[in-house]
């Protein structure tokens, strides 16, 4: 068990531990997010149990767990990815159990009393009708299947009746010698274009009661969404968006009036509201949605730019706050005891910020960014909050009895920072000295520093002449236009000087030129003395290299000079100079 | 096919065979039997999936003999689009890799939406040529979707592509045209293009879809470019009207009524900003430097402590302090605060102005000489700061140089009388009265000038006073010895002021 880290801000250490650890178990190997978890009173004996549908590893091992208490109760094996998880009542008969509903792909699978009980399977998309008149040719032997390619491939690149079916796609991608197979193999299955899943919530369709019979409202990667009544599983309403809905978020109820708000894909959220055909964009949030959680009238939204955004119902900007890090998950927080709501955020770093409206109630540290999070009622436990971290540890924490939620009012007054005195660097009894003695003497200093500075640059000049006549300089500048540059390698006793020769001239190549080393010849050896360059095409950085060997044990050093010259002349080009570095000593063996 | 009923097993131990055979027929599906999607991790093939018959092993690859006339389901490409963009929103980026591979993978590459969130993945990483890449080929699976346009699009802008991304944008409104965020980018293509008459109506018809403030303030920035501070400052008082909670915006219409001279309406803006953020250091050192204008060096410097907590590394917000001190007559804590200044920014000429013209004030003339000549081969084009090294030239003792920068100083900047003054000043004292003589007109005449464009408020008393002394001697020829350069101390408050406008212009990036 980890204790809640403290945290850091002081002001906020006492409500900080508004927790009680109940469980912990770090290797539960559950994968799931927040839609994909749920507490209820599945045997309605009043012990709440959490529903978890586990991810599994991606591919396998999906499975619906239902844990009693802390203990694994009944696993169940999902065929495909589930996207959500829901309990609901389904009809009225007592005992009042609920039912559970896992949405997976174009499915959604509903349970009673854990066991199997309905598939429902979304109405299948409409489907090209010049699509499917090729196929039935096909199917007729009509046409053969190169005719259907092509046909097919024109009306893909037509695109304006929509997308084709998967079967239509994978036949535009197979090779020549697998398309007559394919369409053996499929032309006589009806043509049909599915789509999946993307989320999933409930509506309470007549009567506000928490054991109210519930639609279901299901949104899909075809950008519509879906009301499903939960007894004869029709579809009741259907609502097309502008965009692929991510997460909904219902009020209301559906025979009375309704409104829905969807978070989808291009960051925008709408709203539906009962009987109007009309979507209404509500918010251009402006950066993609993590999270949505209707509180009250508002609406808070956590964005992938950590900010967390609070609208009101009609689209208006309410407040914002900045975070800290990227949110991971988001979830309500209703004690209905306490009358109190606030919303939960778990943040990529691993903590959980509980904020009522804009002000920050209190934050908690788990050892790991949370995926999936549910606060309710669990076992007889009012209010329990479950979490589950990505690296498969679930956790089990009690809200307190003695929690308070008390508002922060605003900030007022002047901010903390002004009652700061400022950091002024201080100067020395020097400095004051050093000042007062210019003020005597400023025309004295101020002349010698015009004559030394007058001395430096003839000095610089000088030196600088000096350079050009000896050709001391690593740029040639009459005469050959070649760069040098040399570098040593090595600890000694041995060392590697590398020398890189370029000519610099725009076409006229170098040639009879020579690499000559002036060094001290007790000091050092070298294999090469002499290096003789090939002809050098402008542009090219050649490379030589030869060994250095230091030969006195004394410990001391000395440059070595690397002189470019051309054959039969004295003058060097140009000429690198190179400080050796103190050779190490010969370790005898 | 059996009832749910008669599965007594199903609750404590459930099979997966018996687990599916359980589904009752959905009457709303077209195909009369059940058949579900094993996944598996081996690849393609096994996504098929296979009919459920109880007797066919389900986990292992479908079974080439099953019943004649019977297709394999095709999984449909989509179908994981809602993982990945779950873990794209939750930052969870290498997962969101993983399955994008995986998707596209079974789907050979035409998975739309896996190959959009790959590219903005690519994009966000840096590498904006490959996801330009990526999403052109979005466009090539689906060119009726505006997102992908506007990923090309954007794409190409980052790419500094600007008129490539224009045309793109263009498509896009053809596909969609009433999209905020199309006009917008078109806006800020148009504005890169140097086409402001475009921008600005592009951005005009954003802000008429959405009013996002961000479209503000690039349109604001347009008529800054096209230098119409009238039209930014009616552009941003709107942003204002709309978001009247944003610090930011409220501050930069503060800066450009400062920018106008409005000062008055300046303040109040920086104020109402001040009041929803306390701690914004742009609107503080604004304020800041409003309030030190007028003397109030006191109330300055207890702003300046909360932007220096939030700020600390603002050049701006340092020299602005150290010319308070200097108004305090606290010369070494002024020194110490424009040298940390320096520090943060060494290549900001007005912060070596003001270390020259507090050493000239506290007489280390060497030390000013060095900082003001620093001044100028930053800013070589400035006549004051000329005239501050002539200053310190004379005091060195230097005159001969000394004349040569008045001469610069007044050749640079043909208006300010106070160059001429002290020039004449300093002609006075080397006894050249017919050379000072014609300074002093030429103060004169500067100075008219100056109240004729009605800026004679902005000149010091102290001129004033200096003048009067000099006009007599310089008519009566009397010898008479004072001490001059005393017009300099009108400086710092300008300094200040001058201060602020350049964190205006930093504002405005």
């Amino acid at each position: 068990m980890t204790a809640p880290n403290a945290n850091t801000d002081n002001k906020r250490n006492k409500e900080a531990n508004i927790w009680l650890d109940a469980h912990h178990d770090p290797v539960s190997s559950l994968h799931t997010f927040t839609s994909c978890l749920s507490l209820a009173d599945l045997h309605a004996d009043g012990d709440h149990k959490l529903l978890v549908a586990d991810l599994g590893n991606k591919t396998h091992e999906m499975k619906l767990k239902v844990f009693k208490g802390t203990n694994l109760m009944v696993e169940s094996s999902i065929i495909d990815l589930p996207t959500g998880l829901v309990t609901f009542y389904m009809d009225t008969n007592e005992p009042r159990t609920p039912a559970v509903a896992v949405a997976s792909g174009p499915f959604i699978y509903v349970y009673k009393n854990l066991r199997p009980y309905f598939k429902f399977t979304l109405p299948p998309l409409e489907v090209n009708s010049v699509e499917q008149d090729l196929w039935s040719q096909v199917r007729d032997d009509k046409i053969d299947v190169k005719i259907l390619r092509e046909m097919l491939e024109s009306l893909q690149n037509e695109g304006s009746e929509g997308l084709l079916t998967v079967r239509s796609l994978r036949f535009l991608q197979l090779e020549e010698d697998e398309l007559e197979a394919f369409a053996k193999l499929h032309k006589s299955a009806p043509l049909k274009r599915q789509t999946v899943i993307t989320c999933m919530s409930t509506m309470k369709k007549t009567m506000p009661d928490d054991d109210a019979i519930s639609c279901l409202v299901v949104g899909t990667e075809s950008q519509d969404i879906y009301i499903l009544d939960p007894e004869a599983f029709t579809v009741l309403a259907k609502m097309s968006l502008p965009s692929v809905p991510v997460f909904v978020s219902v009020s209301g109820l559906y025979d009375v009036e309704f409104r829905i708000a969807i978070a989808c894909r291009d960051g925008n959220i709408y709203t539906v509201k009962k009987g109007g055909k009309a979507i209404r964009t509500c918010v251009e949030v402006g950066s993609q949605i993590v999270g949505l959680e209707r509180i009250g009238k508002t609406l808070v939204v956590g964005c992938m730019n950590n900010s967390l955004v609070c609208y009101s119902s009609k689209g208006r900007k309410l407040w914002s706050v900045y975070l800290p890090d990227s949110i991971t998950t988001m979830t309500n927080l209703n004690h209905k005891a306490k009358g109190f709501k606030a919303v939960l955020v778990a943040l990529k770093n691993g903590e959980v910020r509980l904020y009522k409206e804009k002000f920050l109630l209190s934050t908690m540290q788990v050892d790991g960014p949370v995926t999936a999070m549910q606060f309710g009622r669990f076992g007889r436990e009012e209010s329990s909050l479950i979490l589950v971290t990505r690296a498969g540890g679930m956790y089990v924490k009690i809200l307190k009895r003695t929690a308070s939620f008390e508002e922060k009012d605003t900030v007022s007054g002047p901010p903390p920072a002004q009652s700061v005195k400022l950091n002024i660097p201080k100067k020395t009894k020097l400095f004051v000295d050093q000042s007062l003695r210019e003020r005597e003497n400023s025309t004295s200093m101020h002349r010698t520093f015009q004559r030394d500075l007058c001395l430096l640059r003839l000095t610089a000049a000088r030196s600088y002449v000096s350079a050009l006549e000896k050709s001391l300089n690593p740029v040639s500048t009459s005469g050959e236009p070649i760069k040098v540059s040399a570098h040593i390698q090595g600890f000694g006793p041995a060392f590697k000087l590398t020398i890189k020769l370029q000519n610099t001239s725009s076409n006229t190549p170098s040639t009879d030129l020579l690499i000559a080393f002036q060094f001290l010849e007790s000091l050092y050896n070298l294999s090469r003395p002499c290096i003789p360059v090939p002809l050098l095409i402008p542009g090219i950085e050649y490379v030589f290299e030869t060994l250095v060997e230091c030969i006195s044990d004394k410990g001391i050093a000395d440059a070595i000079k690397v002189f470019v010259v051309h054959k039969g002349k004295s003058v060097p080009i140009i000429t690198a100079v190179i400080n050796m570095p103190v050779s190490e000593a010969v370790v005898a063996v | 096919m059996q009832e749910p009923s008669s599965q007594p097993s199903g609750l404590e131990t459930p099979n997966i065979e018996s687990d599916r055979a359980d589904y009752p027929v959905n009457a709303s599906s077209s195909d009369d039997s059940i058949s579900t999607h094993v996944g598996s991790s081996a690849g393609p093939s096994d996504e098929i999936s296979s009919k459920t018959d109880l007797t066919s092993d389900v986990t292992g690859p479908p079974k080439p003999k099953r019943r004649p006339g019977k297709a394999p389901d095709l999984p449909i490409y989509e179908r994981r689009n809602w993982l990945i963009h779950l873990h794209y929103v939750r930052k969870d980026i290498e997962n969101c890799k993983s399955l994008i591979d995986e998707q596209l993978n079974e789907s050979q590459g035409m998975c739309e939406y896996a190959l959009y969130i790959q590219a903005l993945l690519l994009r966000e990483e840096g590498k904006i040529q490959e996801s330009l890449e990526l999403f052109q080929r979005t466009v090539q699976i689906n060119p009726n979707n505006v997102d992908n346009l506007k990923q090309v699009a954007r794409s190409l802008f980052l790419l500094a592509r600007h008129k490539a991304a224009l045309e793109v944008y263009l498509e896009a409104t053809k596909l969609n045209p009433q999209n905020w965020e199309i006009f917008h980018n078109q806006g800020i293509c148009y504005m890169y293009l140097k086409d402001y008459e475009n921008a600005a109506v592009s951005l005009k018809s954003a802000i008429q879809l959405n009013r996002h403030d961000t479209s503000f303030v690039q349109l604001a920035k347009v008529h800054l470019l096209q230098n119409d501070v009238a039209s930014a400052i009616e552009v941003y008082k709107h942003a204002v009207e709309y978001s009247p909670e944003n610090p930011d915006l409220m501050t930069t219409l503060g800066l450009l009524f400062l920018q106008v001279g409005q000062t008055q309406k300046a303040f109040e803006h920086l104020g109402n900003a001040l009041t929803y953020d306390p701690t914004f250091a742009k609107a503080i050192l604004a304020a800041g430097s409003i309030i030190q204008l007028h003397g109030d060096y006191d109330v300055a410097l207890t702003k300046y402590r909360v932007a220096a907590a939030a700020t600390p590394e603002s050049a701006q917000l340092w020299n602005n302090i150290g010319m308070c001190f200097f108004g305090k007559k606290k010369h070494i804590a002024a020194i110490s605060c424009l040298k940390r200044a320096a520090y943060l920014a060494p290549f900001e000429w007005k912060v070596f102005y003001n270390l020259g013209l507090i050493h000239l004030s506290i007489q280390q003339y060497a030390s000013a000489f060095h900082f003001i000549s620093g001044a100028i081969s930053l800013k070589p084009k400035n006549g004051e700061l000329f005239m501050l090294l002539a200053v310190a030239l004379a005091n060195l003792d230097d005159k001969d140089n000394a004349k040569k920068a008045y001469n610069r100083a007044a050749m640079l900047d043909q208006n300010d009388p106070v160059i001429c003054l002290n020039y004449s000043v300093l002609l006075y004292k080397m006894n050249e009265r017919r050379n000072a003589a014609k300074q002093f007109a030429a103060y004169e005449k500067r100075l008219d000038g100056m109240k004729r464009d009605g800026k004679a408020g902005e000149i010091d008393s102290q001129v004033y006073e200096t003048a009067a002394k000099l006009s007599p001697l310089l008519q009566v020829g009397e010898k008479f010895v004072y001490k001059e350069s005393s017009s300099n101390t009108s400086l710092p408050e300008s300094e200040g002021y001058a201060m602020s406008d350049s964190s205006s212009k930093s504002s405005f990036v």
